[in-house]
């Protein structure tokens, strides 16, 4: 699947899978086509050889019958010992398939035959028409030399093994071919969001140092307020742009883990959303044990408490509350608002899924969350109860 | 002295089998011995079964077209009398014919 693998935005865990399906389909179709072939190729060659060792069987056969027809002729007068022949060995039956006498190594002979290989060994039954000592059946038993086999198996390497890498090289351009519309507009819209993010960047940067520089100006009451609510939503910008970087990059920026203090980190994330949490009148309690450090990489671990916090507000009540609390294993975030219904919370983590539609949201930032989790080896839970309250806790 | 070689004659003919009886003591007579009629039937008929079927068949009707005699010995020793057995007693010496000249468990 190597056309896949060099877009910055990847196939989606469900298309993948669906390319996958199709490749092993294919695979599954390609190999069942060859067997088919191949057991025929096998009973033609196995048919072949048998044509050819009949003639000589019969012979023997004749043979065997002539002693036969004189001991049957002779039987009172000469030892009556079976006719046996260096060459192969034999058995007869009656015309009720009960054995007379038996040289075989087989006890187990298909009578209704007239010649086949098994287990190693070629039988020829041939039926007489005068039944010499009650035989109406001759089973001439030879060993198979197996040359033959040794061919079969050759020829099948060989061709079957070409034939097998044609058909995937065809499945390979069959997929390619499938594909190319498909990453036409992946590409389109990888382009896109790189452009649409990039353009972001300047704008959104400017209005938020603008709005920090006026801040600290003399400046009214009421006009704070609304440069309070500008520099949220300017926030909110900053937020999804950093989550597209990240969605669209991540596999580009290198990690660089160190120790980081995450009480610090919390506490420095809480001021950041300080003014969207007072803007809701949410009531915040944080409960941060000091001294608890964990090798990570700050900016994905600023991404994911970032996350998780907006969450925390977005989809809380006003008057609410959220409670942050860090202890020696795990931190966790508990906000008191909507809740997640039972059977969404399973796909909560997956990307555009959204549990609660009546705020704004792409649904991205618990798949970032989760994707974070899983690269610095942590562990997100939720717990949630509908229309009351969410605790997502994190823990290593 | 006579009266008891009468005794012991009697006895043996009492103690003879069906087959011993009804078969032996005609076909002893004839110049072709009676494992040859068997060997022909088998060659003819091949499994027990159907050896035997024919054999009663004959022994109740016996005619030129069920016979296993070849057309010479058929014009010199004609067509047999219809058996006077009883089906048991036919059936009994037809199995006692069979086990004394059967192919199985003779050949080494």
């Amino acid at each position: 699947m190597s056309v896949l693998k060099n877009w910055d935005i990847n196939l989606r865990q469900s298309e993948k899978k669906t390319l996958l399906s199709f490749f092993i389909l294919y695979l599954f179709f390609t190999t069942l086509l060859l067997l088919f072939m191949a057991i025929f190729y096998y009973n033609t060659q196995k048919d072949l050889m048998l044509k050819d060792k009949r003639v000589g069987l019969s012979k023997y056969a004749n043979d065997e019958i002539k002693r036969l027809k004189y001991l049957h002729v002779n039987f009172d007068r000469v030892p009556r010992i079976y006719p046996r022949d260096k060459r192969f060995k034999s058995a007869i039956y009656d015309s009720v398939y009960t054995k007379i006498f038996s040289l075989l190594d087989s006890s187990d002979v298909d009578l209704n035959e007239d010649i086949y290989l098994k287990d190693g060994s070629i039988y020829y039954i041939k039926e007489l028409e005068s039944y010499y000592l009650g035989t109406k059946y001759v089973v001439i038993e030879v060993k198979d030399d197996g040359i033959w086999l040794k061919r079969v198996y050759k020829n099948l390497a060989i061709y079957g093994g070409g034939i097998l890498a044609v058909l995937l090289l065809m499945g390979y351009f069959l997929l390619y071919l499938l594909l190319r519309p498909m990453r036409e507009a992946i590409e389109l819209l990888d382009r896109f969001i790189k452009d649409t993010t990039h353009e972001l960047n300047t704008p959104v940067s400017t209005i938020l140092s603008n709005i920090e520089l006026s801040s600290k100006e003399q400046i009214d009451e009421k006009l704070q307020k609304r440069l309070n609510r500008i520099k949220i939503g300017a926030r909110t910008i900053s937020n999804l742009y950093q989550d597209l970087v990240f969605l669209t990059l991540s596999q580009k920026i290198e990690s660089k883990k160190q120790n980081e203090d995450i009480a610090e980190l919390l506490q420095e994330r809480l001021e950041y959303f300080s003014l969207s949490i007072e803007s809701k009148k949410i009531t915040l309690k944080s409960k941060l044990s000091k001294g608890i450090s964990l090798h990570v990489d700050k900016k994905k671990l600023t991404k994911l408490i970032d996350n998780l916090i907006s969450n925390a507000i977005k989809y809380n009540k006003i008057n609410g509350t959220i409670d942050v609390v860090l202890a020696e294993k795990y931190f966790y975030i508990k906000d008191s608002g909507r809740g997640i219904e039972k059977d969404k919370l399973d796909l909560i983590f997956k990307r555009y899924e959204r549990a609660d539609r009546s705020v704004g949201g792409f649904g991205i930032g618990l798949s970032i969350v989760s994707k974070i989790a899983q690269e610095e080896g942590l562990r997100v839970e939720i717990d949630s109860v509908f229309k009351k309250y969410t605790t997502v806790k994190v823990s290593w | 002295m006579r009266f008891f070689i009468l005794c012991l004659l009697l006895v043996l003919n009492l103690s003879a089998s069906v087959y011993q009886k009804n078969c032996l003591s005609c076909h002893n007579k004839l110049p072709i011995k009676i494992d040859k009629f068997f060997y022909r039937y088998l060659l003819k008929y091949s499994s027990a079964i159907e050896t035997k079927y024919a054999m009663k068949l004959y022994l109740q009707n016996p005619k030129k077209e069920n016979s296993i005699l070849n057309p010479a010995l058929l014009n010199r020793f004609g067509v047999k009398k219809k058996t006077t057995l009883s089906e048991k007693d036919l059936k009994k010496a037809i199995d006692e014919y069979w086990d004394k000249y059967k192919i199985f468990g003779k050949l080494k």
